[in-house]
């Protein structure tokens, strides 16, 4: 065979399989789930789901404390959580603002605020082309595996495990390596300069945020007691409340801290993370009496 | 500039088509040595100057020991290991980020310099340079032949380690008529699909090895990740080592190939011939012979493997894990060698099989010292694969996604080689197209080789 009828005969390949990838885009379109390998993965679904699907009431934008608060333990049914393992509120706060209509509610997390704003992130879900020309066949093909072996529950059964949860005591998980290494780590660093600079990037996104008619409310994760006084923790609470010192700007949240427990002393565990997002659901809706 | 970034392939083409202009015939080699120092210079300009030293002191150690080998070639070795040792295993003995090192601003330049991408790989060439040619007491080489032999920008950042006696004889004039392109094409498409389709997937999953992220896992899942990195580590350098060869056919030169199904190996000593192989056979020819290989006695012998892997590798990296894998192998190479010829008489398939699994389940543990060299890490993860893992919140791993990207290495490792040779030589070219189009709408996030960092 010769080396052109070869080469030939390979694009030929390429192309047949690239044809039928793209025409099965274009009939499933990006409907499946596919798995995700990786957090960052997972946040890359949430963002391209909430860009493809109509603007829910509330969004959460918070970093990898907040990741932890699953849409599927909320009541409210339209509500996305856009926060980013490893990342900023801002990045999440940023793509929202960038859209062109807007949830009602905001909620951004104020724990973790002296980490930059994925600029890439942001424009790319700020220009809207998150829908690829073809999708990928071996993840699509995993994906309608995994939906064929486990059918996504209903809110009712999401329900009943919650609470079967709930029920259970608190986790008897010794994470006392982890949270002393946390604590190090956040004994160690000085957020205070990249935190003001952020809050000036947050000042100005509420502003013009509440300009166009959503409400923005800043809401913090409880931690461990050990680093509640960290220097991390202290140093964040200081210049973010000095910043936002009305508490009208607050959703006060509250939780029974005897019921909670960490993975790590910074990011709650499932059961807790829970409990926690019903006593967010409990002063959302004191929000909305009090409005 | 990595080879799978669009501007590696923009350069590539027009290297190419410029290498094979008619006009430019009788400058293919200069041609070829500018584009092979734009190609380093690109992402670290300040590095050229240092590629530049390495090249004129071997250059001028290789002309003084042409004519006096007993007195300059050892010299000649010693300024190239020099050269590896200072900016490789400063590390050890300084921190980069103290704003005075030692008080000289040239030397605190220096030593502040980052690690030059390749370095371990033109070492090992300047060497085989020196050695090989004066052996042979060869009339000295043009100074642009010596450029292009140690920085030819295919294999100049993680190799295949191309013997100077082998690739020297192979500068002459080339021809478009006679690139093998069908070859060629296949070296690169397989060795794209590896490293974009297998290893860059795997990568995503592996990730969760780092510390502390592997306190997430479960117990079996750190025994999957393990065996998951072992065919990422192999598609990675697989998948390099494939696209240097085949850029390398297109401009007219061989370069070794560098594996041969190395998860196959029914021994560790098979295992050496078959993985890595341009650096075992460089350590073999220049550092295990001319230590007295196994001419002296099996203690010797034993002594000899020790050093030899020892220092194998660290030549990967200045890190106690490092050297702790190279000793590793050298033991487990040591304890295997009485063992030999006895396991060979054996002659039965299921014991074949057996040994195939004991030399991979042992080689892929002791990857763990590659992805953690920390080696408090290293020991902690290991004592996770045996501990039951008590984390209320593991990381969820899809299996079925693990098997289908690893799918390849164990397709290549285990597949007939006659399959092709038949009647499926048909379907051949189509199935490389597949491989290419897959490679495009399945590449798993860019992550740069894992040899670059050696």
């Amino acid at each position: 065979m010769s080396a052109v009828r070869w080469l030939v005969k390979c694009g030929a390949g390429a192309l047949i399989l690239l044809i039928a990838c793209g025409f099965a885009t274009a009939r499933f379109g990006s409907g499946l789930q596919m798995p995700a390998t990786t957090t960052r993965d997972g946040t890359l679904i949430t963002l391209s789901r909430y860009l493809r699907e109509p603007v829910p009431d509330i969004v959460l934008a918070g970093s990898s404390l907040t990741f932890r608060l699953k849409e599927e333990y909320f009541a409210t049914p339209k509500l996305r959580n856009l926060a980013l393992a490893g990342g900023s509120p801002i990045t999440g706060l940023e793509i929202v603002a960038n859209q062109p209509n807007l949830p009602r509610l905001i909620l951004v997390e104020a724990n973790v605020l002296n980490r930059p704003t994925d600029t890439a992130l942001v424009e790319r879900y700020s220009r809207g082309d998150t829908e690829p020309l073809f999708f990928r066949p071996v993840r699509a093909a995993v994906a309608a595996y995994e939906q064929r072996l486990h059918a996504p529950l209903t809110r009712e059964q999401v329900a009943l495990d919650l609470r079967r949860l709930i029920e259970q005591p608190p986790s008897d998980f010794d994470s006392r390596i982890y949270a002393d290494r946390a604590l190090e780590q956040f004994n160690a660093e000085d957020p205070a300069d990249a935190t003001r600079i952020n809050m000036m990037r947050i000042e100005e996104l509420i502003r013009r945020l509440e300009q166009r008619g959503a409400r923005v409310l800043l809401f913090e994760l409880p931690y461990s007691e050990p680093i509640e006084g960290s220097r991390f923790a202290t140093t964040t609470r200081d210049v973010v409340h000095s910043a936002f010192p009305d508490p009208r700007r607050w959703l006060r949240m509250d939780t029974n801290r005897s019921e909670l427990r960490w993975a790590d002393g910074v990011h709650l565990d499932e059961r807790s993370a829970v409990i926690v997002t019903q006593a967010m659901e409990r002063a959302l809706a004191s929000v909305h009496a009090t409005k | 500039m990595t080879f799978t970034s669009w501007q590696f392939g923009l350069f590539a083409a027009t290297v190419f088509v410029a290498y094979y202009l008619p006009p430019l015939r009788a400058f293919q080699v200069q041609l070829l040595v500018f584009a092979s120092l734009f190609f380093y210079g690109y992402g670290q300009p300040e590095l050229l100057a240092l590629l530049a030293v390495a090249v004129f002191g071997t250059y001028l150690f290789l002309v003084l020991a042409l004519r006096n080998r007993k007195g300059w070639l050892p010299v000649g070795i010693a300024f190239n290991l020099a050269l590896l040792a200072f900016f490789k295993y400063k590390l050890l003995f300084i921190d980069p980020a103290s704003p005075s090192l030692v008080g000289f601003a040239p030397l605190d330049f220096l030593l502040k310099l980052p690690l030059p991408i390749g370095i371990s790989f033109f070492v090992f060439h300047n060497i085989s340079l020196l050695v090989d040619l004066t052996r042979q007491k060869a009339s000295p080489p043009t100074l642009t032949d010596v450029f292009l032999y140690i920085i030819f920008f295919p294999q100049l950042v993680s190799g295949p380690i191309t013997r100077a006696e082998m690739f020297m004889p192979q500068i002459k004039p080339k021809y478009f008529a006679d690139i093998p392109l069908v070859e060629a094409a296949k070296w690169i498409l397989v060795g794209f699909f590896f490293k974009l389709y297998v290893a860059n997937n795997l990568n995503e999953m592996t990730s969760y090895m780092s510390f502390p992220l592997y306190e997430t896992l479960q117990t079996q899942d750190r025994w999957l990740l393990v065996f998951l990195y072992s065919y990422q580590i192999y598609a990675d350098f697989f998948g390099y080592s494939g696209i240097a060869i085949g850029l390398g056919l297109l401009f007219g030169y061989r370069l070794p190939i560098n594996f041969n199904l190395p998860y196959i190996s029914a021994s560790f000593s098979e295992f050496w011939t078959r993985w890595h192989i341009s650096l075992s056979t460089w350590l073999r020819t220049y550092l295990y012979i001319p230590l007295g290989g196994n001419r002296h006695g099996i203690w010797r012998t034993y002594l000899n493997l020790m050093i030899v892997m020892g220092l194998g590798g660290l030549w990967h990296g200045a890190g106690f894990g490092y050297l702790m894998w190279g000793l590793l192998h050298g033991l487990l190479l040591v304890l295997e060698r009485p063992l030999l010829a006895r396991l060979a008489a054996i002659d039965f398939a299921v014991f074949r099989a057996a040994r195939m699994t004991v030399v991979f389940v042992c080689v892929t543990m002791l990857w763990i010292f590659f992805k953690l060299p920390n080696f408090e890490h290293a020991a902690g993860y290991l004592a996770g694969m045996f501990t039951p893992s008590t984390n209320p919140n593991p990381t969820k791993l899809f299996y079925s996604l693990a098997l289908l990207y690893s799918l390849p290495v164990i397709i290549q490792h285990f597949a007939p080689s006659s399959l092709f040779e038949g009647r499926l030589r048909y379907v051949e070219p189509y199935l490389y197209g597949f491989m290419a189009a897959l490679m495009y709408l399945e590449a798993g996030p860019e992550t740069s080789f894992i040899y670059f960092q050696f």
